[in-house]
């Protein structure tokens, strides 16, 4: 039972039929090309560009396509840093974001930048007050998502952005858990740049999008050469099928968008109102300020990896950022003040489409039952 | 890219600990090292093993190797408790070096459980 769409979605059975489609040697061609399959497969790509833009309310001139948003995020922080440090080196994130950002500032501090990691609050909401004190002359970037992919605590990007853009501060946000779930207006937000992907919303894996505002004075340097594709940024055949996905399927969450909210909303309640009796649990997050597809959940007096192969058939994420023989905590729960027993023995459950109140029912029922089973398993007072 | 990392003799042993529980009037040894704890607990009759049970806080592994601990080693000699070698052990279920540390703590219970039986038979 799939409960893990925080990490990749299932690709819409419609976006498939438009991909297939185009792979038909009657639709095939090099967007770049001039002949007439160029000029069909351009227009394609317009049309996607359309769709997605409108989806996240961006003009579809303002988006570079990538291959997902780890390449964005690395094309919008590396680009926004090497073309902005002879004005600074100070670079500014959270330890809460995803590893394609957090990852990435490391590489960048250790050559040569300085990157400050602000926490956020017990809840995992950033505070604005910790932003402004951390913001200094030579700031050049701010990095902050819009919802945690392990939480789906919800940060306030307008605040944020506002902040920056008074002191003529660059704001990148990784929006790869927001886009087509929750409303966006990219254009009318004070944020620069934003990183997106499709497989985590009904799209294809291998397809993201990088939205460079406008009005910005950023001029991104390209991370590869080779191509004058998308002025020369981001080079590289544009791969028009798994664009037109992308634009499918951000036309399906467009239209999708408040009614699966609210479903996922019920299912979420749901899934709390049957747990959250269980001794010892902790919610990692604060439901109040958070994407309704996701709960992360900690409990006391339970080891995390067998708390993970116990709950199987739930396919779920543990609270573990690697595997089963490498069990570093969480970073972003340890930095949210759990222990690391506590980050540990997290467990992240993602809703989707095809969750159904069946499926919660049985992940409660198994959750009770896994806590249970192995606490009756450990010695007294053992961990 | 790594595959699944249990084997299907640790599965099996995780999701059947048959031999889970404390054994009330039994011989016990506990060890807390290494994030895991594990505890044995055993009966004699004569120079048999005739029961053996176990309570264990960690990961699948540990879990599974303290199953199949107790189920190799039920009915025989007590020699045998001194005698268990976690590696060997490891290698016949198919748990990975990296978890070493942890199942040499079940070894050690083993080997520590053998010696306070064996000193309480020749009481």
């Amino acid at each position: 039972m799939y409960l893990d769409f925080a990490a990749t979605t299932p690709t819409d059975e419609h976006v498939i039929d438009v991909m297939t489609a185009l792979m038909r040697v009657d639709e095939f061609g090099n967007a770049s090309a001039v002949h007439a399959a160029g000029i069909r497969n351009r227009r394609h790509i317009d049309t996607a560009a359309e769709q997605l833009g409108t989806l996240v309310g961006a003009p579809a001139d303002t988006l570079v396509w990538t291959s997902g948003a780890t390449e964005s995020n690395n094309l919008a922080i590396q680009g926004v840093a090497q073309q902005r440090a002879h004005r600074g080196k100070h670079l500014i994130s959270m330890a809460t974001e995803h590893k394609a950002v957090t990852d990435t500032f490391r590489a960048l501090d250790k050559s040569g930048f300085e990157v400050t990691w602000l926490p956020p609050a017990e809840n995992g909401v950033l505070e604005l007050e910790v932003l402004a004190a951390a913001l200094r002359d030579e700031t050049q970037l701010v990095s902050v998502m819009h919802v945690n992919n392990e939480t789906g605590v919800i940060q306030d990007i307008e605040a944020i952005g506002a902040l920056c853009r008074e002191r003529g501060i660059a704001f990148h946000c990784d929006i790869a858990q927001s886009a087509g779930k929750l409303p966006l207006n990219l254009a009318s937000l004070p944020i620069d740049l934003a990183s997106m992907t499709a497989h985590k919303m009904y799209g294809p894996v291998g397809i993201g999008a990088l939205y460079v505002a406008k009005n910005a004075q950023i001029h991104l340097q390209p991370l590869m050469h080779g191509g004058r594709q998308q002025g020369g940024l981001r080079p590289g055949t544009l791969p028009t099928p798994l664009i037109a996905g992308f634009g499918a399927a951000a036309d399906i969450a467009a239209a999708r968008m408040a009614s699966d909210h609210a479903t996922l909303s019920a299912l979420r309640d749901r899934l709390w109102a049957g747990i959250q009796t269980v001794a010892g649990i902790r919610l990692n997050g604060d439901l109040a300020v958070s994407y309704p597809g996701l709960l992360n959940v900690s409990v006391a007096d339970v080891e995390g990896e067998s708390l993970l192969l116990a709950l199987e058939p739930l396919l779920v994420a543990t609270g573990s950022a690697c595997n089963a023989l490498n069990q570093e905590p969480s970073a972003v729960l340890r930095a949210m003040g759990r222990s690391d027993l506590e980050a540990q023995s997290a467990i992240r459950f993602s809703l989707g489409r095809t969750t159904t109140a069946a499926h919660i029912d049985v992940a409660v029922e198994r959750y009770c039952h896994a806590v249970a089973w192995l606490r009756k398993m450990a010695p007294e007072a053992a961990a | 890219m790594s595959g699944d990392p249990y084997s299907a003799d640790v599965r099996a042993l995780f999701g059947d600990p048959a031999h889970v529980g404390a054994l009330s009037g039994s011989v016990s040894e506990r060890r807390d090292d290494q994030g895991v704890t594990v505890q044995l607990f055993a009966d004699l009759d004569g120079d048999r093993l005739a029961k053996l049970q176990f309570l264990a806080w960690g990961c699948p592994h540990l879990i599974a190797a303290c199953e199949g601990f107790c189920r190799a080693n039920e009915g025989a000699p007590l020699t045998s408790l001194r005698a268990f070698k976690a590696a060997d052990f490891m290698q016949t279920l198919g748990i990975p070096i990296q978890k070493t540390a942890r199942i040499i703590v079940l070894e050690d219970v083993a080997k520590a459980l053998g010696a306070k039986l064996a000193a309480a038979s020749t009481d």
